[in-house]
């Protein structure tokens, strides 16, 4: 079975179709050799029936034993020679038998005549019986030979039955016919067999071919090779599909790749920007700024602040890796309105003196994360403080929907564009918007926020409009 | 290329990052250029109407225009005022964009702050700006940073390496007083490790090759460092 594993799939193929043609072109063989044989045997043994049929009745009137209710019907040595040297020729032989089986006369008389087969009791008792051609193979002297039994009465469907008749004949020149039938069989099959496996091979190649294609295009692309497509050819059976579903595949890994990549030169720009801040002020005060101590204050508190930045940039650049894995979000039944009432003096600590309101809704029971969803609140909570100005006041409220809750955090300041609002999701993106307060954002926040709610089989969306304000609604499952 | 504190060289700073400004002008002012800063595209602009500058460092992410857009807009107005245009983007149609747009050089961000002086100094040598003329002189002492070659009064006098920056530094800053802590970044590095008596032992030397003697050129500061003065602007 190893080796049968390790064979390609065309030798597999291959391999299994001859054994398949094999075993039917010999079936076919096999069954017309016998076929041929029984038609040659049926043949004789009406040849011999029709030869005997008018010698018997001749003889049965010739020795007045054709006549009805005969009282004297009798076999002697005599008429039945007649009758079986009548029957006799170059290939048959014919020997008269008595009621009781012992042989009255043997046909036999030239050495070129055949010898006659001890009669089988089995079936002389079943000629006697009434069985009118009781037909059998035997062998003489080792030669075929083809046995016929016709019991004796004096008229067709009579009961007296006086004795019978074996005519024996010579199969041999049937061997003979068949022998060079079944010669010419076995070539036959070897040409059909050779031929068959010969194109069966190359079918099998042929269609296979495709799939060596397809091979060489995945080698090319486990090298890192996306651009290398698996040619399709308009095809419908299977390796066209899968050509062309290898193809869909290749489409959207080269798409994340190309994603992934993007987001690995964003995340090293923006690493860059604190990076070079800190480089710079470094080197400025290692060439003598130092001794200057309110330049060494100034750029010391512009240091600190790009290492904050840095270290919030790596947070969530970890924070979305996390939630990849679903293993990271711990949910648990959460009733809003007393979440609400825990995240109020927390909200207020970041939005500081600004107004924020948070408006109670129905009772509900929500299965989120805690920690995630203070995160969420966070997040949008902080842009919408940072992008309006002092005086407007913060809302979050949430209202009921089929089997799931939305919660909405609205602002009323500077808002979005349509353009804007296109890319606002993407992972670095920021907009023209200017801060109103606080530091600038990463551009991570709202691609994070949308991966925490997500992970929650939320959905998240954005309503804006240029200088009236900025609604976000995501929504939480029911408990 | 000792200048006169009332002609200053002018550098407008157009960048939105507070920390990365913040480093320019307080570096750029320490290397003797008169800074102004701005953190937006049409405040630059605006900034370049009411003074002459002659030199601009540009950001090219802005919060309001562009630097590509800047820098159109003021080669639009005819100037030829030498622009440096920093970038985070590697891309090269990035730095063609920019070189295209008129700016004359790019730095892409992470720069040292030392190659952007060798940029800005460059470009203002091409501009006519400052001296081609690659010589120091002061007090008779002629310093020549191309053939690296020191004279004093005709005299031809051998420095090694880091006597000859150090001479260099005090003749760029006359009257500057500088600590060991600096001298020593400045001209050993900044990941030299030793302690700083090794300044004392390169003072000592650099002296003694110059014939200096008190009143020296070349002083010591009582607990803080070294200075250079000139002759004849005295003491």
């Amino acid at each position: 079975m190893r080796v049968w594993d390790r064979l390609s799939l065309q030798a597999r193929l291959g391999l299994l179709y001859a054994v398949l043609l094999i075993f039917s072109v010999v079936l076919v063989g096999c069954y017309s050799y016998w076929n041929i044989w029984q038609l040659f045997i049926s043949n004789k043994s009406s040849h011999l029936r029709a030869q005997a049929k008018p010698i018997i009745e001749h003889w049965l009137i010739d020795n007045d034993l054709a006549k009805p209710d005969n009282p004297h019907l009798k076999l002697t040595h005599q008429n039945a020679f007649i009758l079986a040297r009548d029957l006799t020729s170059r290939n048959t032989v014919a020997i008269v038998l008595s009621r009781k089986g012992d042989i009255i006369a043997n046909g036999k008389r030239l050495p070129e005549e055949p010898e006659a087969p001890i009669p089988d009791k089995q079936y002389f008792r079943r000629a006697l019986s009434g069985e009118n051609e009781v037909t059998y193979r035997s062998q003489v002297n080792g030669k075929p030979v083809l046995v016929m039994l016709i019991p004796l009465r004096p008229q067709p469907a009579s009961s007296q039955i006086f004795g019978v008749i074996q005519i024996s004949t010579l199969l041999t020149d049937i061997k003979e016919i068949l022998f060079r039938h079944g010669a010419m069989l076995v070539s036959l099959v070897a040409i059909i067999l050779i031929l068959g496996i010969v194109t069966g091979f190359w079918l099998i190649g042929v269609s296979l071919k495709d799939l060596q294609g397809l091979l060489t295009s995945c080698h090319q692309i486990s090298k890192g090779n996306f651009s290398q497509w698996v040619p399709v050819k308009n095809r419908r059976d299977e390796i066209g599909q899968l050509a062309t579903s290898f193809n869909q595949m290749l489409e959207k890994l080269e798409a994340t790749f190309a994603s992934q990549q993007r987001f690995v030169v964003n995340a090293a720009h923006e690493l860059m920007t604190p990076l070079t801040g800190l480089r710079g002020s470094l080197e400025v005060l290692l060439r003598g700024a130092q001794d200057d101590p309110s330049a060494m204050a100034r750029l010391s508190k512009g240091m600190y602040k790009e290492v904050n930045r840095l270290i919030r940039l790596c947070e969530q650049l970890l924070g979305l890796s996390q939630l990849e894995s679903s293993s990271n979000v711990h949910k648990q039944p959460i009733i809003l309105s007393d979440f609400f009432n825990e995240f109020k003096a927390d909200a207020q600590v970041l939005a500081g003196g600004r107004s924020l309101a948070i408006q109670q809704g129905p009772y509900v029971k929500v299965s989120a994360d805690p920690d995630l969803l203070k995160q969420i609140l966070f997040n949008l909570l902080s842009n919408a403080l940072r992008y309006s100005p002092t005086e407007t006041p913060v809302v979050i409220r949430w209202k009921l929907l089929p089997k799931q809750v939305e919660i909405q955090v609205s602002d009323q300041g500077q808002g979005m564009d349509a353009e804007t609002l296109s890319h606002i999701f993407e992972p670095f993106y920021q907009g023209k918007a200017t801060v109103v307060s606080g530091d600038k954002g990463i551009g991570l926040g709202l691609s994070l926020t949308k991966s925490m709610v997500e992970a929650h089989e939320g959905t998240i969306r954005i309503e804006s409009e240029p200088g009236k304000g900025t609604t976000v609604s995501f929504t939480l499952p029911l408990e | 290329m000792s200048m006169d504190k009332n002609n200053k060289i002018k550098i407008l700073v157009i960048e939105d990052d507070p920390v990365i400004t913040d480093f320019l002008c307080t570096g750029l002012k320490y290397e003797g250029y008169e800074v102004t800063s701005r953190t937006a595209g049409k405040a630059g602009l605006d900034a370049l109407q009411q003074t002459t500058f002659d030199l601009i460092i540009l950001d090219v992410m802005l919060p309001d225009i562009d630097g590509f857009e800047v820098c159109r807009r003021i080669r639009d107005r005819g100037s030829d005022i030498p622009i440096l245009i920093l970038t985070v983007k590697k891309e090269i149609s990035d730095r063609v964009k920019g070189l295209d747009s008129g700016a004359d050089d790019y730095l892409t961000k992470h720069f040292s702050f030392d190659e952007l002086l060798a940029r800005i100094r460059a470009l203002l040598r091409r501009r006519g700006k400052i001296s081609k003329n690659r010589k120091l002189q002061a007090d008779a002492i002629v310093l020549n940073l191309e053939t690296r070659e020191v004279s004093r009064k005709g005299k031809r006098i051998d420095l090694t390496p880091t006597e000859f920056g150090l001479l260099e530094l005090f003749m760029r800053h006359p009257h500057r007083v500088f600590t060991r802590e600096t001298l020593l970044n400045r001209v050993l590095g900044y990941d030299y490790d030793g302690g700083t008596n090794i300044i004392d032992v390169h003072i000592s030397h650099l002296r003694n090759k110059l014939g200096d003697r008190p009143p020296r050129l070349i002083r010591t500061i009582y607990a803080v460092g070294y200075a250079f003065y000139p002759e004849e602007t005295g003491t």
